[in-house]
């Protein structure tokens, strides 16, 4: 099940971070989401060598540690979209199409007038609609 | 083609635009009206381009950036692309569109000089008259185009010249 999603900017500035679990494990999410924006740095950085395409947007499992696993996916406008998880078998067609949503929510709520580019999205409606799509997921194919 | 309803709304947002901004709020400060048109246009590039962008790979280098711009972003915006491309490698692009859309529907008045002047002279008066009375609703465009680029990761600054109406070209100068 997921349990954290997170959005950051071009300058790995923080956009939207939401935790789904009841505990008070916010800080650790935080954490983790910190620590992968360096291996998708590297991955950017050095694609030949890890075995990625340059125009790939979907990096995959980034890395897993004791019992998460970090997806990322990178879109055009260098926005970083990373998902963590403690399921241990998901499959990749699942975790594509879920950014695919999430990427288009984003999209949405990037072009709210009201939104500045750069600071939080602090759209209730915004949070309303990634909770949904992360309660959806994994649920079988969508119609 | 019919025209359709948000066409015209926009041609009018932008004559509209560009009169309040030059003639009312900031009517002795030509610049800072400019700026701000250009603010805006630069806001609407950002988003316009994340939302383009969404479904394809990431581009390599600014070469494939602008190109996306003279093509997929200029026919979504424009429903036309640009018409030509030159480039002097060093940073500076040139990008002409011969039948700009949002001035189509521009005319000048008939210059009111005597009959002395030869045919080149006028034709050069008439382009320095159309530059200067068309530049400013190229404002917001020249914002859009910057806005796209910066969300590229491509810092630039954008200015417009108009030659001959409808035609008019944006020059990209790419900074750093």
């Amino acid at each position: 099940m997921i349990v954290c999603v997170a959005i950051v900017g071009q300058q790995n500035n923080p956009l939207y971070i939401q935790s789904f679990t009841n505990g008070d494990d916010a800080l650790k999410f935080h954490y983790i989401v910190h620590c992968s924006l360096d291996v998708i740095d590297e991955k950017v950085s050095n694609p030949k060598k890890l075995g990625l395409s340059l125009n790939e947007t979907f990096f995959g499992l980034l890395y897993p540690t004791e019992d998460y696993k970090v997806f990322g996916y990178l879109s055009n406008t260098k926005i970083k979209f990373l998902l963590v998880t403690t399921d241990q078998d998901l499959r990749d067609a699942d975790v594509r199409n879920f950014f695919r949503r999430f990427h288009s929510e984003y999209v949405d709520a990037a072009s709210n007038p009201f939104h500045v580019p750069g600071k939080r999205i602090t759209s209730p409606a915004f949070a309303e609609r990634v909770s949904s799509i992360v309660s959806s997921f994994g649920t079988g194919p969508v119609p | 083609m019919a025209r359709e309803v948000a066409e015209s709304c926009i041609d009018s947002i932008n004559l509209e635009l560009v009169h309040t901004y030059a003639t009312r709020l900031h009517p002795t400060k030509p610049e800072l009206a400019a700026r701000r048109i250009e603010a805006i246009g630069f806001q609407v590039g950002l988003q316009l381009a994340e939302r383009y962008t969404k479904e394809r790979p990431r581009f390599g280098d600014h070469l494939e950036a602008i190109k996306f711009i003279c093509k997929d972003f200029w026919a979504e915006v424009f429903k036309k692309q640009i018409d030509n491309l030159k480039t002097n490698h060093r940073g500076v692009f040139v990008l002409q569109d011969n039948r700009f859309r949002w001035l189509t529907r521009f005319s000048l008045d008939a210059p009111t000089s005597g009959n002395g002047t030869s045919s080149s002279e006028a034709n050069q008066a008439n382009s320095a008259r159309a530059s200067q009375a068309a530049g400013q609703y190229l404002y917001f465009p020249c914002g859009l185009i910057r806005g796209a680029l910066t969300n590229f990761g491509v810092p630039c600054a954008v200015s417009a010249e108009v030659s001959a109406l409808p035609a008019c070209s944006f020059i990209v100068r790419i900074k750093g």
